[in-house]
């Protein structure tokens, strides 16, 4: 208790719930804001679906575009496996790393890898994009 | 004397309101009746007295006789609304006048009264005085919380467009374009509901890399980070399911490479397949299976993780940084 007070600390209500409400608001005028432009401009729909007929390009949505543009390379097994394997990975991996970090190298490696894995991400998904 | 002016002043307001009102209804039966006898009269040559069911009523524009709506629903709310205003300025007087002790105020009325019963203010009091460190009030913690609100504005646009939308591969097309070319507000709905997606998938990804980051996923907090990933797959979930139901070419095409993908999966690839498809092929039992999953299977899973998640992160707080 004592630690708690020593730090710079505001009350949840009124203080913290107050800013959360603006942040929540303004996300909100946001929203209301796509919705007046989507009385403008609707999302509109595409031709019928008709499974006698593919078209050229078929695309799935932006994310998943990248895990399409990474199967134009690998084998079709492999690339179908990888997103599995890749989220049972990213759900075990507390119990594969859990110990806690006691310096600040940890940390810029976590982040240097995550940057990495994003930029090759966002560079498949705009690759997917122009191809 | 200011409150003498007050009590002048409010007993003129009072006073002009119903005037008004009066006046207003006046207007509004006068000129009805003049309409109908005007429309007998075109109708019938003779001189007939009104029916009591021709007759201007509040009945004509339940039963859809009277096409707006608007105008009557407006004066009475309004109207309606003055009068109770006026009601409770007497009961208010009276009972100040009568018990001779200061006016509680109505909200503080009603948590006195759920107070009494149910001790909300033992149980809500340390939740909300909990102090908020400093280091927790940046814009990167509330990722989350945002991830949270676009899945509420989901909620709420894909409940508007349920309402229309019909899951069947002969309709589906028809009646997104019905939700929007003649649903009120329909397309601004729709509109919401297609970019809320795109911005609930960024503000997990968001969400996601802050806390893998931070390395707030280590232990105690692993199990939360469980719920965390079984959420994110809900939502890339809920992506894929949703992109069908509007069965057009793009809607249609993409599903079948999607599926197809899922089906080269070694070992469980064929019951995958036939699991998504329902069948072999893409049909419309597809599309009814999609459309259950995007609003019943998937909205209830993520209601159960998020609780889950919510109720741990409350029991373990956030991980301070180095």
């Amino acid at each position: 208790m004592s630690e708690k007070q020593e730090e710079n600390s505001v009350p949840f209500y009124p203080d913290h719930f107050n800013q959360e409400a603006k942040v929540a608001l303004g996300f909100g005028i946001l929203v209301v804001l796509t919705g007046v432009l989507g009385l403008f401009f609707p999302v509109g729909l595409g031709a019928p679906a008709d499974p006698m007929n593919t078209p050229i390009h078929v695309k799935p949505e932006w994310y998943f575009l990248f895990l399409y543009q990474l199967l134009q390379f690998i084998p079709k097994t492999i690339g179908a496996t990888s997103p599995v394997i890749a989220i049972l990975l990213l759900a075990i991996w507390p119990f594969l790393d859990p110990k806690p970090d006691s310096t600040k190298k940890p940390f810029w490696i976590r982040i240097w890898v995550s940057a990495a894995i994003i930029l090759i991400i966002i560079a498949l998904t705009i690759w997917g994009e122009v191809s | 004397m200011k409150s003498l002016y007050r009590k002048i002043f409010f007993a003129i307001i009072s006073v002009s309101i119903l005037l008004f009102s009066a006046a207003a209804v006046h207007a509004y039966t006068a000129e009805e009746l003049e309409l109908s006898s005007q429309m007998d009269a075109d109708q019938l040559p003779s001189t007939a007295p009104i029916k009591p069911e021709n007759d201007t009523c509040l009945q004509c524009h339940v039963d859809g006789s009277f096409s707006n709506i608007w105008t009557p629903t407006i004066r009475w709310v309004l109207f309606g609304a003055a009068g109770v205003a006026l009601l409770f300025g007497v009961a208010r007087s009276a009972s100040v006048w009568k018990t001779r002790e200061a006016w509680v105020p109505l909200p503080e009325r009603v948590i006195n009264y759920l107070d009494d019963r149910f001790q909300l203010t033992d149980f809500l009091k340390p939740i909300l005085s909990k102090p908020v460190p400093d280091w927790q009030r940046r814009w990167w913690y509330c990722l989350g919380g945002l991830t949270f609100f676009f899945f509420i504005v989901q909620g709420i646009t894909g409940i508007m467009l349920a309402f229309y939308y019909k899951p069947t591969p002969a309709e589906a097309l028809a009646s997104i374009q019905f939700i929007e070319s003649e649903v009120l507000l329909g397309s601004a709905f729709r509109m919401i509901h297609h970019w809320s997606a795109n911005a609930m998938i960024i503000m997990a990804c968001g969400h996601m890399l802050r806390v893998f980051i931070m390395g707030a996923y280590k232990p105690p907090r692993e199990l939360n980070w469980v719920s965390g990933v079984m959420l994110f797959v809900m939502t890339l979930a809920f992506g894929f399911t949703g992109y069908l139901l509007p069965w057009d070419q793009t809607a249609y095409w993409a599903t079948t490479v999607g599926t197809e993908i899922a089906g080269s999966i070694p070992v469980i690839g064929d019951l995958a397949l036939v699991f998504l498809r329902a069948g072999w092929n893409i049909s419309s039992l597809t599309l009814s299976r999609f459309f259950a999953i995007h609003i019943l299977v998937l909205p209830l899973i993520t209601l159960t993780f998020m609780g889950l998640h919510f109720i741990m992160v409350r029991k373990q707080g956030l991980m301070k940084p180095l």
